[in-house]
C-alpha cells in the first residue's frame, strides 16, 4: 500500500492547507488532499478492521462522502476531526449494512483448500511465493498449528487481520496451484 | 489501488470550491415549516390572542420563551450535528435549558394551586399538536439531510423536539389556557412524544 502523491507536495503535508488551497481553487492541492485523506482513512480502517475485505470499498465511499459534504466542513476549522467523523460514521454504516459482522471470513474454506490442493507439493517452495506476512499467517496456522488467535497474539496483530492473511495467502496459494497444475 | 485513484481523479476534477447557500439550504426548510404552520393555523382557528385581554402578556410569553428559544435552540443544535467533527455536547445541553424554567413554574404552581392539568380546549391543543409536529418535523429532518449527521439519533432526536417546538409556536396565540400543569401535559409530553419518534426514526431518515 504505498502513497498515491504522485510528486511532492508544495503544501506541506497539511490536510489543513491543502484543503485551505483546494477551497480557493486549486484542483491540483485538492488532488493531493484526497491522496493524504485516502491514506489516512486506509490507515485508520486498517487499524480498526484488521484490514478488512471490504476496506477498499469502505474507502472508496469515505473518499466520495468527503467530495459530496465537503460544503459541511467550517472554513478555519481543522480537517482531521471532519475527516475521521465521516469515515467513522461511513465505515459503522458499512458494518450495519451488512448486518453488524466486522469480518467476512470462512476459516473451514481456508482449512479445505490447505488439505485437498496442495498434498504432495513444495509448500516451502509455494510459500515463498507468498508476501511474507502472508506466507508467515499460513506457516503459523496450517503447518505449525496455532490458532487464528494465538498466531496473532505471537505476532501481534488482530485476530481479524491474521485471518485475512490466512485467507489471502490460501487463495493465492489455490491461484498458484492452479495455474502449475494447467 | 487503481481503482482508488481513478476515484481520486474523477473527484479531483470536481474541484473542491465552497457550494455556497449550504446554509440557507439547511435553513429553507425550517423556516418554511415554520411559516407554513403559522400561517396554516392562522387560516384554520380564530380569536388569535382574544386570551391577552383575560390574562395579559404572561401566559403568552411563557408558552412563546419556552417554544421560541427550543426551536431555536434545536435549529442550531441541528446545525451543530449536522456538521462532522463538531462536538455536539454544549449543543445538547442548551437545548434542555428552555425546560429548566418550565419545570420550575410548574414545581412552583404544584405547591401553591396543586395540579391544574385540565384545560377546557384541551382537544384542539392535541389536535393542533398532533398534525403540525409531523410536519415541522419533516422539514428538520429535509434541512438536516442538506448537512452530515453522523449521529442520527441525536440529529432525529432534536429534529423531532423541532418539530414539537414549531407546532407549539403557531398554536400558542389561539390557546387560551394558562396551567403550568396543562402546559407540561398537553404541549410538553407531546414535545418529547415527537423527540422520541425523532430518536426511534433517525436512522431511517437521515442516513447518508
Amino acid at each position: 500500500m504505498g502513497r498515491n502523491h504522485d510528486q511532492k507536495s508544495p503544501y506541506g503535508s497539511s490536510l489543513d492547507s491543502l484543503m485551505a488551497a483546494a477551497q480557493a481553487g486549486d484542483r491540483k492541492a485538492y488532488r493531493q488532499f484526497l491522496a493524504e485523506a485516502s491514506d489516512r482513512i486506509r490507515a485508520m480502517l486498517v487499524r480498526k478492521t484488521g484490514g478488512d475485505s471490504e476496506l477498499e470499498d469502505v474507502l472508496q465511499e469515505c473518499l466520495i462522502a468527503l467530495h459530496e459534504k465537503r460544503h459541511t466542513l467550517d472554513p478555519g476549522r481543522p480537517v482531521g476531526p471532519w475527516m475521521y467523523a465521516i469515515a467513522n460514521y461511513k465505515l459503522i454504516d458499512q458494518w450495519r449494512k451488512r448486518g453488524r459482522s466486522r469480518l467476512v471470513l470462512d476459516d473451514e474454506v481456508d482449512m479445505d483448500v490447505a488439505a485437498d490442493s496442495f498434498a504432495g507439493m513444495d509448500i516451502a517452495a509455494l510459500l515463498g511465493e507468498l508476501p511474507e506476512p502472508q506466507a508467515e499467517a499460513i506457516r503459523m496456522t496450517h503447518i505449525e498449528g496455532m490458532t487464528n488467535r494465538e498466531a496473532s497474539e505471537s505476532i501481534g496483530i488482530g485476530v481479524s487481520a491474521m485471518k485475512l492473511r490466512v485467507h489471502r495467502g490460501m487463495l493465492r496459494l489455490k491461484e498458484i496451484v492452479d495455474e502449475q497444475q494447467k | 489501488m487503481t481503482n482508488i485513484n481513478t476515484v481520486l481523479d474523477q473527484l479531483a476534477s470536481e474541484g473542491a470550491a465552497p457550494q455556497t447557500g449550504s446554509t440557507l439550504r439547511f435553513a429553507a426548510p425550517l423556516l418554511a415549516v415554520l411559516a407554513l404552520c403559522a400561517v396554516g393555523v392562522a387560516l384554520v382557528l380564530d380569536g388569535a390572542f382574544a386570551s391577552m385581554a383575560r390574562d395579559g402578556m404572561g401566559p403568552i410569553a411563557v408558552k412563546w420563551s419556552f417554544s421560541v428559544a427550543l426551536l431555536t435552540l434545536c435549529g442550531i443544535a441541528l446545525l451543530v450535528l449536522g456538521k462532522p467533527g463538531r462536538p455536539s455536547k454544549a449543543a445538547m445541553v442548551a437545548i434542555s435549558v428552555p425546560f429548566v424554567p418550565i419545570l420550575a413554574l410548574l414545581a412552583l404552581e404544584l405547591s401553591i394551586a396543586g395540579p391544574l392539568f385540565y384545560g377546557e380546549t384541551w382537544r384542539e391543543c392535541l389536535a393542533a399538536m398532533l398534525v403540525m409536529s409531523p410536519i415541522a418535523f419533516t422539514g428538520a429532518i429535509l434541512g438536516a439531510r442538506t448537512l452530515a449527521p453522523t449521529n442520527l439519533r441525536r440529529a432525529g432526536l432534536v429534529a423531532g423536539l423541532f418539530g414539537g417546538a414549531v407546532a407549539m409556536t403557531a398554536y400558542a396565540p389561539f390557546c387560551p389556557e394558562r396551567g403550568m400543569g396543562y402546559l407540561a401535559v398537553f404541549y410538553l409530553l407531546p414535545i418529547l412524544t415527537m423527540a422520541g419518534v425523532g430518536w426511534a426514526l433517525g436512522p431511517r431518515l437521515l442516513r447518508w
